[in-house]
Formats: C-alpha cells, sequence, structure tokens
C-alpha cells in the first residue's frame, strides 16, 4: 500500500552512501614528497606497468588519471589556483606547448633537460620530451615496386585510391602542420587536396595497417610502432606491410615525442621527469611500446636507428597552433 | 531545492558568459559572424532537424502499432522499439563502421541518430496514447468520418504535445552529439568545440563555438513552444481503447518494423557480439567486474538524486502555477545540448573556485548528471503530475489532509508511474554517459564507459567489445523497465477489452 516508501528507502540509502563514499574518495593534494599524481594522456595500457616499477625503485607513490591529452591539458588550465596535477605526462608536442604557453609548467633544472637533445625539448625548459615516435611510410612490397622518396609523390593520380591516412588523428594533423610550417600553406593545402583524390580515409593508425595487411590499400601513413603493434597480434613473420622512410629531410620523415611537464613544486615531480630518462625507462619505451629511446638507448632490432633518420628541422614547440592546420584539413573536406 | 536544482544546471552557462567575455566581446561577435559559424549553425541544424522529424515519424508510428493495432507481435515490437535507447551513440556508430568502412557523412549520421532517438519519441508517445481514450474516436466515426480523418482530426491533435516534446528530446541530443558524429565523420557545433580542445587547446575558442550553441538552443526551444499550440487536456486514465485492425496490411508492416529493428539493433549487436567473441580470451574479470559496479552505483544514485529534484521542480511549475516555476523549467533545457565536455569543465571550474574539497569526489559527478540530465526527468514527470486533477488536492484538503499528506497520499501515487520512468531514464542516460564522467569522476574509478574509451583508445575493437556488449546490456534493463512501465499503463484496458 505504501508505494512511496518503497522507492524512498534505497533512495536515502544511496544519497547516505554517496555521501559518505564522496568524502572518503576526496583527494588529498599530494603535499607528501613520497607521492604524486599524474595526469597522462597516455593510455594505462600502455605505461602503467612503468609506473608500478617506478614505485618500486624509488619508493614515491604514483597516482594516475588517464585521460585524452588535449581534455586533460583543458582541465589543467580550468583547474586554475588548485592544481591537482604534479606531472603531466601527454602525447604529443602540441599539448605540452599549450600548457607552457599558458604560464603553468615549471621550469626544469638542467640535470634533467640536457639529458634530451635541443629538437627534443621546450627552447625554456618547461616541458621535456621522453620517447620518440616516427612518421613512416608503410607498404605492401607485393603491391609497390618504386618506393616514394618524398611524401610529395603519394599526391601522383597513379595513388588514388590506395594510399591509408587518418586525417582525424592528432599524429596526421601534427605531420600536416609541419608541412604548412616548413613549407608553407600552399604546400599543406595542395597535399591534402591530392590526399581527397587519392586518400582512404580510416579513424586510427591501427586501422590502416590493418587494411594494408588485408589489401584493402597498397600503403599508408603512420607512426612506426603501429608496425609492432600488429607484428604482436599477428605474429612477426605473418606481416604483409614493410617500413620505409622518406629521402634525408623530407617533411615526411617527422619525429613528434610524447613527453612531461612538472606542475608543481612536489620534489618527487622532478625525481619523476629524471627517472623517465633514466635506463629502466627508457629501456621499457623501446622494449614495450616500440618507441625511440631519446637517450641513446639502441632501438628494437628491424627498426631504423634514431641518428640515421634525417628528420625535418622543426621546433616541435610550433606544434601546438593546429588550428589553421585544421582549418585546411576540413577546407579539403577531409575531416 | 527547485531552484537550487535550476541552478546547478545552469552553471554551465555562467561558466560560458565568463569564458566568452572574458576574452573580450569583438572576439566573441568576429567569430559569431563567421562564414565557418553559420555553415556550422546550418550543418547542425539541417541534421537536428531531419533526426528529430524522421525518429518523430518512425517513433509516433511505432508507438500507434504497439498500443494501438492489433498487428501481431505487436508486444515485442514495442520493446525492439525502446530497445535502442540502451545503445550509446558512439557503440552504435563504431559497430556500423566496422560493418561498413566507408559509413561516415550526412546520411550515415541522419541513419544512427534517427534509430537512437526514436525511441524517445516511441515512449513519449505510447504513453500518451495510453492514457487517452478512445471514446472521441468512435463518437467521430460513428458521426461519418473515415479512418485517416479520424486519425488526423481526433487522435492527431491529443499526441501531437507528446510527439513534438519526444522530437524536442531528440533534436537537443542531436545537436549535443559527440560520438556518432565524431565517428561518421559529420561537421557539427559539437565537434567543432571538441576539435576546438583537441587541436588548437583553445578554451576561450570553444567557449565561444559553445555559448553560440545555447543560443541555437533556444531558437529551438522556442520554436517548439510555439508549434505545440495550445494542447487538448487528455484524460486521466483511458476507460475503453478499441484496437485498429489491419487487415491486408499487417505483413507489410512486420516487414518494415523488422527493417527498423534490423538497422537499430541487430547491426549493432551482431558486430558487437562478433568483436566480443574475438576479444573475450583477453578479458580481464575482476576490471570488468569494477567497472560493473562502478557504472550501476553512480547510475542508479544518479539517476534517484535527478528525479527527485525534478520532481521538486515539476510540483512547483505544475502545481503552483507561478511565473518563477516558469522560469525555472525554461532555465534547466538552456544547457541541455550543450557538450558534456563543456559542462564538465565548467564544474571543474566552479568546483575549484567555490568549494575544492568535492572536486574529484563521486559530489561533483552527480552534479554534473543532474546539470545534464535533468530536462529528461523533467519531460518524464511534468505530463503525469499535470494529470492529477487539482480537484483531488481540494478533496483531500476538505477531509482535513494538510497539504504535504495530500502530496504524499494524492498526487505522488498519481505520478508514480512518471516518477519511475524518470528515475529509469536517467539510469539509462547516466550509464552511456561519457565525456562529464571521464572528467570529473575520482581519480581511480573506472565505469563500463570510461573502459571502453580506454580500450577502443589504444586497441583494436576486439578488446573494447566486450565492455560494449556488457554496457548495452546492462542498459538494456532499465529500456526494458521504461518499456514495461508503458505496458502497466495499458494493462487495466487491456483487461476492459476482454470484458
Amino acid at each position: 500500500m505504501n508505494k512511496k516508501n518503497s522507492w524512498l528507502a534505497p533512495l536515502s540509502l544511496a544519497l547516505a552512501g554517496t555521501l559518505t563514499l564522496g568524502a572518503c574518495a576526496s583527494p588529498a593534494p599530494t603535499d607528501s614528497t613520497e607521492s604524486i599524481t599524474i595526469y597522462s594522456g597516455r593510455s594505462e595500457e600502455l605505461i602503467s606497468d612503468l609506473l608500478t616499477t617506478f614505485t618500486e625503485e624509488t619508493g614515491i607513490e604514483v597516482e594516475v588519471r588517464y585521460g585524452d591529452s588535449a581534455e586533460l591539458a583543458a582541465q589543467i588550465l580550468e583547474e586554475g589556483k588548485n592544481i591537482r596535477a604534479d606531472v603531466y605526462f601527454g602525447q604529443d608536442a602540441g599539448a605540452l606547448g599549450a600548457l607552457a604557453k599558458e604560464g603553468v609548467t615549471k621550469t626544469l633544472p638542467p640535470d634533467i633537460t640536457d639529458l634530451v637533445a635541443t629538437e627534443y625539448k621546450s627552447m625554456n625548459g618547461q616541458w621535456v620530451g621522453v620517447s620518440g615516435r616516427g612518421r613512416v611510410f608503410v607498404y605492401d612490397p607485393a603491391k609497390v615496386s618504386r618506393l616514394p622518396t618524398s611524401y610529395k609523390d603519394l599526391m601522383d593520380p597513379s595513388w588514388k585510391g590506395r594510399i591509408g591516412i587518418a586525417p582525424t588523428n592528432a599524429s596526421f594533423q601534427a605531420f600536416t602542420t609541419a608541412i604548412r610550417v616548413l613549407e608553407g600553406e600552399q604546400a599543406a593545402i595542395d597535399f591534402l587536396n591530392a590526399m581527397r583524390e587519392n586518400g582512404v580515409l580510416f579513424e586510427k593508425n591501427s586501422i590502416i595497417m590493418q587494411a594494408v595487411q588485408d589489401g584493402v590499400v597498397y600503403a599508408g601513413l603512420v607512426n612506426h610502432y603501429y608496425w609492432w603493434e600488429l607484428a604482436a597480434e599477428i605474429g612477426e613473420e605473418n606481416m604483409k606491410p614493410e617500413i620505409a622512410w622518406f629521402k634525408d629531410g623530407d617533411t615526411g620523415n617527422l619525429i613528434n615525442v610524447a613527453g612531461v611537464a612538472v606542475l608543481s613544486d612536489n620534489p618527487s615531480a622532478n625525481v619523476f621527469a629524471k627517472w623517465l630518462l633514466g635506463d629502466t625507462a627508457q629501456k621499457y619505451f623501446v622494449e614495450r611500446t616500440r618507441e625511440y629511446s631519446l637517450t641513446g638507448i639502441p632501438e628494437v632490432a628491424g627498426l631504423k636507428p634514431l641518428k640515421d633518420i634525417k628528420a625535418p628541422a622543426i621546433d616541435l614547440s610550433n606544434l601546438d597552433s593546429l588550428a589553421e592546420t585544421l582549418e585546411l584539413i576540413r577546407k579539403a573536406g577531409l575531416l | 531545492m527547485a531552484v537550487a536544482a535550476a541552478l546547478l544546471s545552469l552553471i554551465p552557462f555562467v561558466y560560458l558568459l565568463l569564458r566568452v567575455f572574458g576574452a573580450g566581446f569583438e572576439g566573441f561577435i568576429e567569430l559569431a559572424l563567421a562564414t565557418r559559424t553559420l555553415e556550422l549553425i546550418v550543418s547542425s541544424l539541417l541534421l537536428a532537424i531531419s533526426v528529430s522529424l524522421s525518429a518523430m515519424l518512425i517513433g509516433t508510428f511505432q508507438a500507434w502499432i504497439a498500443v494501438r493495432s492489433n498487428l501481431p507481435g505487436r508486444k515485442v515490437f514495442g520493446v525492439l522499439a525502446a530497445l535502442p535507447l540502451a545503445i550509446p551513440s558512439y557503440v552504435a556508430a563504431y559497430s556500423w563502421v566496422a560493418v561498413i568502412p566507408g559509413f561516415s557523412g550526412f546520411f550515415a549520421a541522419w541513419l544512427l541518430l534517427t534509430v537512437g532517438t526514436a525511441p524517445l519519441v516511441y515512449i513519449s508517445v505510447s504513453a500518451a496514447l495510453a492514457r487517452f481514450d478512445s471514446a472521441p474516436e468512435e463518437v467521430a466515426s460513428s458521426l461519418g468520418a473515415g479512418k485517416f480523418a479520424v486519425l488526423r482530426k481526433v487522435t492527431w491533435p491529443n499526441i501531437k504535445g507528446a510527439t513534438l516534446s519526444g522530437g524536442l528530446l531528440s533534436a537537443l541530443y542531436v545537436l549535443s552529439d559527440f560520438g556518432a558524429v565524431s565517428i561518421v565523420r559529420y561537421d557539427t557545433f559539437t565537434r567543432a568545440i571538441y576539435n576546438a580542445y583537441r587541436a588548437s587547446f583553445d578554451r576561450n575558442l570553444a567557449a565561444t563555438l559553445a555559448l553560440i550553441l545555447v543560443a541555437v538552443t533556444v531558437l529551438v526551444l522556442v520554436v517548439e513552444s510555439r508549434s505545440k499550440g495550445r494542447k487538448p487536456i487528455g484524460t486521466v486514465i483511458a476507460n475503453r481503447l478499441n484496437r485498429i485492425d489491419l487487415r491486408i496490411w499487417k505483413l507489410p508492416l512486420v516487414a518494415l518494423l523488422t527493417g527498423i529493428a534490423s538497422v537499430s539493433l541487430v547491426v549493432p549487436l551482431a558486430s558487437l557480439t562478433r568483436w566480443s567473441i574475438v576479444g573475450l580470451p583477453d578479458t580481464d574479470w575482476q576490471e570488468i567486474s569494477e567497472a560493473l559496479f562502478s557504472s550501476i552505483y553512480l547510475s542508479v544514485s544518479g539517476g534517484m538524486i535527478t528525479a527527485l529534484l525534478a520532481v521538486a521542480i515539476a510540483l512547483v511549475v505544475v502545481r503552483f502555477k507561478t511565473r518563477l516555476g516558469f522560469v525555472l523549467e525554461r532555465s534547466v533545457w538552456l544547457t541541455h545540448a550543450t557538450p558534456g565536455i563543456v559542462v564538465a569543465l565548467s564544474l571543474v571550474f566552479f568546483s575549484n573556485q567555490v568549494a575544492p574539497w568535492i572536486y574529484q569526489t563521486l559530489i561533483l559527478v552527480l552534479i554534473a548528471y543532474v546539470a545534464l540530465f535533468l530536462p529528461n526527468a523533467l519531460s518524464a514527470i511534468s505530463i503525469p503530475l499535470s494529470q492529477s486533477p487539482t480537484s483531488l488536492d481540494e478533496v483531500s484538503a476538505s477531509l482535513g489532509l494538510t497539504k504535504l499528506q495530500t502530496l504524499r497520499r494524492v498526487v505522488l501515487p498519481i505520478a508514480g508511474p512518471g516518477i519511475f520512468a524518470a528515475t529509469t531514464l536517467v539510469i539509462l542516460t547516466v550509464l552511456k554517459e561519457l565525456p562529464a564522467t571521464l572528467l570529473l569522476r575520482p581519480t581511480g574509478v573506472e565505469t563500463l564507459a570510461t573502459r571502453l574509451w580506454t580500450e577502443t583508445g589504444v586497441a583494436a575493437f576486439s578488446t573494447a567489445a566486450p565492455y560494449a556488449l556488457l554496457l548495452v546490456v546492462l542498459a538494456g534493463i532499465p529500456a526494458w523497465l521504461l518499456n514495461r512501465a508503458i505496458r502497466k499503463d495499458l494493462e487495466p484496458i487491456n483487461g476492459l477489452e476482454r470484458v
């Protein structure tokens, strides 16, 4: 008969429960020097083991929030004076540059920044790259006999319907930004218009790899480590696609980095940044995520060494202005 | 309480004003008048209008078949009409793209969002049809009106309000959707707002676009309330309900309804099941069960709190018809089409300014759900609450009951089904919610939706599919309950039919 009470009871229980749980879960700002909070744009699957090792080696506890690189950057900015993160671990140089520009990053001491070559860090010590990723050309050798020497060769009509790209992906956008910054807006427009004619659009790099493997397209533009990701899934011996680089200095050989910025005065944050550039972490990047070490740990077998790649000369901090690039990509009808 | 709830839902709006005008007014004007903005307005409205029209057509048709026809299997088709609510738009989009790799553009977005939002219309119209007595229809036919004339002149005016409010929910959903439009690459305001964060890290640009989107929403709301006009007052509970004999149309209609169900349910479910089987060996059961628990916990508490506040607002609006009530009711709609990321960032900003101790706690997550989904709850509660005649209040007062007692013993029991529907609707929506949960959750809390996001972020679709499938199955429960609640309304009528 008492219909109301039947739903009122669980409701009050839920309310009470919420408040209690909410109170317990209240995050203590990490004032203890023995623990840090990281906002990570890199995925849990790829780096949680690395963070466990960090805690084992240093005794510093780690609390991580995983999210999208750009959304976490926006969140940090909205936190204003109450920034909860001690460290921001970003997927690409653009997001790191954006935080530095807003003045929320702390200057890193030279004993950290000196570990990395100039092209892979912020000019004024606001962030530092910790691992590198190369832009590469993957192709099926059974179908592609003459390798392109520049990304521009892919603009030729003979590539119509044969080259896979992922224009909504940050890595493609950073690459297009590089063309814009280094070769001018017109070069970027020409490239994008040609890609509208020749390109087959995919949502992600991993799907392009699969498409080359399945013979859906002849070739694709991806980050190098996606080759190893697919190889881990199907076995290296079954891989049809091969990796190629363009000629020396070609914009198609862009090297981007994942990196960290320190956001608080917690000394453990700097310990973490430095640890990422130590041998344990650098080996992890090479062996587990198949990225490039930025401190000279040798590459995984079969990958062209970083020192042999003639990447285009670009200041990675310039990659923070993607807005114009997006406008071009959209105008070309690729977004 | 009602005022507090409405104020909560206005936080995003105030935040947008601060962001936009903090950056200077000229910038706003310049951007508002840019060709690009105009293009976005046109493409967003085009999608919102065409989706809501087709959703109204399909949803009303399904509701009419389920409630008023003698089609064999109409109960099954009724359940099938409500179930697509359980599939998040991004999951549906992913599964379609997994089947047809080149699935993109306006048509793709229109198709996905039409089948995704038609259930909103179906639910609202079914409820209206179940409450509407068919005596006037019989009178009309006995006076010589043809079947279509009856439909047009008697039935339609009585369900028009329900159809339009379902259509409004559909249109506002389209305006705020990010998942589906980004996967099929159709450009709308919400996608541009996300891109403003993702690509240029520009909060002010994003806020300006969002504020223009709010203006567009206001436009949609005004048009909707104009076109509603004066609606006829329906009866409380239908006494009689005849079913229309479909005769030779039965077979083609069954085929048509099966076609709709295949598009909305069979393709996504088949695709998810296939990928789940591929991904099953790698599934981490501990992770899944933790995510399942958080999803249930968050959605149930979010649903109950939101429904409770919606009852408070609805009481103020409907039972005590004041000007304040009207303002409250309209204001909660203001930010309904605002993308989740904007709502989430506004709460990050406000909590850190005002109450840093609630930041990254469940309290703030629940506040976000209230701000986002109060309108959904309100739309389910207002009509049943307004259908409890005020004369009953007077009777109860004359019998010596206090106002509070009347509320408890007269008004709430009548509105009970509406409150139940509102709660389940919000539970369902919270289960699928991603952007606000992702940004505001306490560090370390994972729901099925956030896990799904993590998995699709790195690996193949196969690792993510089990989460997606579980999410759809879980959300199927409230979707099914919602449909059953409507059918319950029909039971006394069906009983009469047999007599």
